[in-house]
């Protein structure tokens, strides 16, 4: 029986159409992927290069002054990206991998953006995420409207209801075909990315597994709750494709409209000018008192005093320190903005299915804002300690060919968040649960 | 009006069945709901921006204007902000809005990216897209245009009753137009009252003192939008009236739908996307140092380039050295090198920017196809919140920072001592009324002949879009059986 309503299904032209589409979408969204995958590698490797070169040409040109070469040269650090980020590139495309910054005011570096075609960030990426959270759920929608309705408009529903001694069974073994079809295909592209994007298979990878299956039952669990209602074909398809949109289009784009308003971001804004202006103004105020903020701040470089001389180093990156120190409030007010913003949205998608799998598969991709937040802050750390490490020699103006240049490799950011699997699967299995079980009830009745 | 007498009764016939569905007013009411949120969230949104835009705009001039008497280079280097404004009329399309930086540091020899877009503070949320007026226009009314007319004629085949229509006198033609007419009476239920809104709430956002350029930009948004949903009406009435049920009718219209706004504008961006490659921002400027490099280098002595510029100099002014030169050497050079430096940074940038283009081109040419695109492509352009619209705006930022560091240059040359001072000495400086030579930065947005210039293409499709559905309605008319 199983198998005749299996070749019966997979035989009709719409689904192999439907399966055949869905097979290469996933395909090109996978070379989509690798495409990405190898930009971010050939970006990573032209910084390291670039870094070499870049070092080694201005340690020529400044040879006698350590604190001008170090007002030139940039560090750079690389935000990992783990080979299942091409899956679901998330927010990677927006935001820069790789950090360069010189060792003077972080704030006024930090936030500049990547090169980009706007275009192509409005239009989005036709990554894994998208095919699956898009386009399987309209392929569900479209195998399983008419699973009932169609027999009946059609009239072959009485043959089957006295042939077949537990109508409910058998409509669940239409279902049961038509989930593990899906599924398969799912298994099968993302066995080929296993392969195509050298993806390890770790937890990651099984959490985003779990949730993709998970995401394609939900939408099967919404199939099966509204054929439980029973009604004809043209109302399921309305009905099916009017909850599709709700919760691909209107309710994420609508919660997005409403976070975006309420945390606004003036601060950004603000952090700039002060920033700026905290800088500036130390060229026109007494040294000393710049001095002293400085060793306020750096106790251990208290004895370095100020020389005679109208311009120093020291007086310099005092300066270029103080643009940091005194927009330090805004810089912070600005991140526990960017964290409520994702604690926020994370929050109200645990009640979206369609938003919490986007969200969550971008957090197991490392694709998201937490990702770039953390990423940023390591940028701050980072900073830190290259200025700590050249302060004191810029102070003692140390000979720039004694400093061990090559020494200085572009650095990797590792996030090592991890995602929990209670967090990324309850919400769809409960979700699913209720779907089934109202459905189940409509149908015994 | 006794010509149209027929169609106009089919279309109140239609109207009133439409509205016998309980389930027309749930929808009617709900998609009002939306129109009425996304013009708050959009109005919202627009005077947050242009408020923080216009504070910080005005701030960093008064702190330019604040600085003390002091060296030009120092001013150069203190820079100024552009931060972009919005169009009143993204009030209700924000298009690429959020993806656009909204404020570029403008300073002497350095392009700096155009940060702080609201994508960047966001999460991936933000990639399912927004809801704004444009939006439930431009996707939203299409799906429910055909969830009203997708049995408007295939309904009447299967009940019988279109050929006891068709017997009694009715033709085809008249009997289409009437159906067009019918869903157009619907939706502009909707249509009418969002329009009267959207220029109500745009003439309170200008004080009620509107411009000829914003008002024919006005009238385009919403003539344009008005063609886009008649032809969706036209293209329900034809696939209903082809199909042979109800059903197959309403699963080719939101095949349709679906191809037209969710599959066709991911797809043909990224096949350009994936077949033009741009290249990142390390290699784009590493390549311009590159470039520089060659030109000369400022920094080093001997470089060819610069020791030609200060031998003829020497020649010219026959001096010995430069410090004997009767205006400032180094603001010499430093306006040589700024001329340099930004010529190669805008023949790489002109190169970057084509590379977009190409990019670009496949979702232009699928305005042909695709009315959707085509209608997106224009609304953007009126509303000044397109691809062009920004690179425009990059591009002005640009001239007013070339422009502003080479007025500091020449006040350097013509005001500061050729003679360095001493390690000990006060550094050099002028007063600092001098500073008001560098006017505020304004943003102009592109007008409106600019903008229809730039999308020509989406223009003529949609022109071409009413013409081929006329030939479809005749050729139809023709063609239908009743059965």
């Amino acid at each position: 029986m199983l198998v005749l309503l299996f070749k019966n299904f997979i035989r009709s032209k719409g689904t192999k159409i439907g399966l055949l589409f869905l097979l290469i979408i996933g395909f090109i969204s996978l070379l989509i992927g690798r495409q990405f995958q190898k930009k971010q590698q050939n970006n990573i490797d032209e910084a390291a290069i670039y870094q070499k070169e870049h070092m080694a040409r201005n340690a020529a040109f400044h040879k006698d002054e350590i604190g001008l070469l170090l007002y030139y040269i940039k560090f750079s650090l690389v935000n990992n990206t783990l080979p299942i980020s091409s899956l679901a590139i998330g927010q990677r495309d927006v935001n820069p991998s790789i950090q360069s910054v010189t060792i003077r005011g972080l704030e006024a570096q930090k936030y500049d953006s990547e090169l980009n075609n706007p275009s192509n960030l409005l239009s989005g990426n036709i990554d894994f995420s998208f095919v699956l959270l898009y386009l399987f759920p309209l392929l569900i929608i479209a195998f399983s409207y008419n699973i009932i309705s169609e027999e009946k408009e059609s009239g072959t529903w009485k043959i089957v209801a006295t042939q077949s001694p537990n109508t409910f069974l058998y409509i669940l073994k239409l279902f049961y075909i038509r989930i593990l079809s899906l599924i398969g295909l799912l298994s099968f592209i993302l066995l080929i990315a296993v392969f195509l994007l050298e993806i390890p298979i770790d937890k990651a990878f099984i959490l985003f597994y779990g949730i993709a299956v998970l995401y394609i039952l939900f939408w099967f669990a919404v199939c099966f709750f509204i054929v439980s209602l029973q009604k004809n074909s043209n109302f399921n398809a309305v009905i099916l494709l009017t909850i599709w949109l709700f919760l691909i289009i209107i309710l994420p784009a609508g919660i997005n409209t409403y976070i975006i308003n309420k945390y606004k971001v003036p601060e950004a804004l603000e952090l700039t000018l002060t920033q700026r202006n905290a800088y500036h103004e130390k060229w026109d105020m007494d040294k000393q008192q710049t001095l002293n903020k400085f060793y306020k701040h750096y106790p251990q470089f208290k004895h370095y005093n100020l020389p005679e001389s109208e311009f120093s180093w020291l007086w310099y990156y005092a300066m270029q320190q103080m643009g940091d120190d005194e927009s330090a409030i805004q810089s912070k007010e600005l991140e526990s903005k960017l964290e409520q913003r994702n604690n926020t949205s994370e929050w109200i998608a645990q009640f979206i299915p369609t938003l919490h799998t986007q969200i969550q598969l971008n957090e197991i991709a490392k694709s998201d804002l937490r990702n770039q937040l953390l990423f940023l802050k390591e940028t701050n750390k980072f900073h830190e300690k290259l200025r700590l490490h050249f302060y004191p020699k810029i102070f003692d103006n140390a000979a720039v060919n004694q400093q061990k240049w090559e020494t200085f490799k572009v650095e990797t950011f590792h996030d090592k968040s991890e995602t929990s699997y209670v967090k990324a699967f309850l919400p769809l299995l409960l979700f699913n649960l209720v779907l089934i079980g109202f459905g189940w009830r409509n149908f015994k009745r | 009006m006794k010509l149209l007498h027929k169609e106009i009764l089919i279309a109140r016939h239609f109207k009133n069945a439409v509205f016998k569905n309980s389930a027309i007013y749930i929808i009617t009411l709900f998609i009002g709901a939306l129109l009425l949120f996304a013009a708050f969230s959009g109005w919202d949104n627009y005077k947050s921006q242009n408020e923080t835009s216009e504070k910080y705009q005005h701030e960093s001039r008064e702190d330019w204007l604040k600085n003390p008497d002091k060296n030009p280079h120092r001013m150069a280097h203190y820079g100024n902000f552009a931060f972009r404004k919005s169009t009143s009329l993204s009030v209700f399309e924000f298009g690429m809005e959020p993806f656009f930086g909204n404020a570029i540091f403008l300073e002497a020899h350095k392009q700096n990216t155009a940060n702080f877009s609201e994508a960047g503070f966001s999460n991936s949320m933000l990639r399912f897209g927004e809801i704004s007026i444009a939006m439930v226009l431009q996707v939203l009314l299409p799906l429910l245009i055909f969830f009203v007319g997708f049995n408007s004629v295939a309904y009447e085949r299967e009940n019988g009753t279109l050929k006891i229509l068709l017997s009694q006198g009715i033709n085809w033609k008249q009997f289409l137009f009437g159906k067009i007419l019918g869903i157009a009476s619907v939706v502009m239920l909707l249509f009418v009252p969002t329009i009267i809104v959207l220029v109500l709430i745009w003439l309170l956002l200008q004080s009620f003192s509107i411009s000829a350029d914003e008002t024919i930009k006005m009238l385009l948004f919403v003539g344009f939008h008005f063609i886009y949903l008649m032809f969706f009406c036209v293209v329900a009435v034809l696939v209903s009236a082809s199909s042979k049920t109800s059903k197959k009718a309403l699963v080719s219209l939101i095949g349709i739908w679906l191809i037209l706004t969710i599959i066709l504008p991911r797809t043909t961006q990224a096949i350009g996307a994936y077949l033009y490659e741009a290249p990142s921002k390390i290699r784009f400027n590493s390549d311009i140092e590159k470039d520089i490099l060659k030109q000369g280098d400022s920094h080093n002595p001997n470089d060819v380039h610069y020791k030609a510029i200060k031998d003829s100099l020497l020649r010219v002014y026959k001096v010995d050295s430069v410090q004997k030169l009767p205006f400032n050497y180094s603001g010499f050079i430093m306006t040589e090198g700024e001329r340099i430096s930004s010529n190669i940074y805008n023949k790489h940038l002109e190169d970057l920017l084509k590379i977009y283009e190409k990019q670009n081109s496949f979702s232009k040419a699928v305005s042909f196809v695709n009315p959707y695109i085509a209608m997106k492509n224009l609304s953007m352009g009126l509303s000044n919140t397109d691809y062009d619209s920004y690179i425009d705006f990059q591009q002005q930022a640009e001239n007013y920072r070339y422009n502003m560091a080479q007025k500091m240059n020449a006040l350097q040359i013509k005001y500061i001592s050729n003679k360095k001072p001493g390690p000990k000495d006060k550094p050099l400086t002028i007063d600092k009324r001098h500073w008001a030579i560098i006017e505020e930065f304004h943003y102009e947005p592109k007008p409106v002949w600019e903008v229809l210039k730039s999308e020509i293409t989406a223009v003529i499709s949609i022109l071409l879009w009413i013409i081929l559905l006329f030939v479809l309605i005749k050729i139809a008319a023709k063609n239908l059986k009743a059965i």
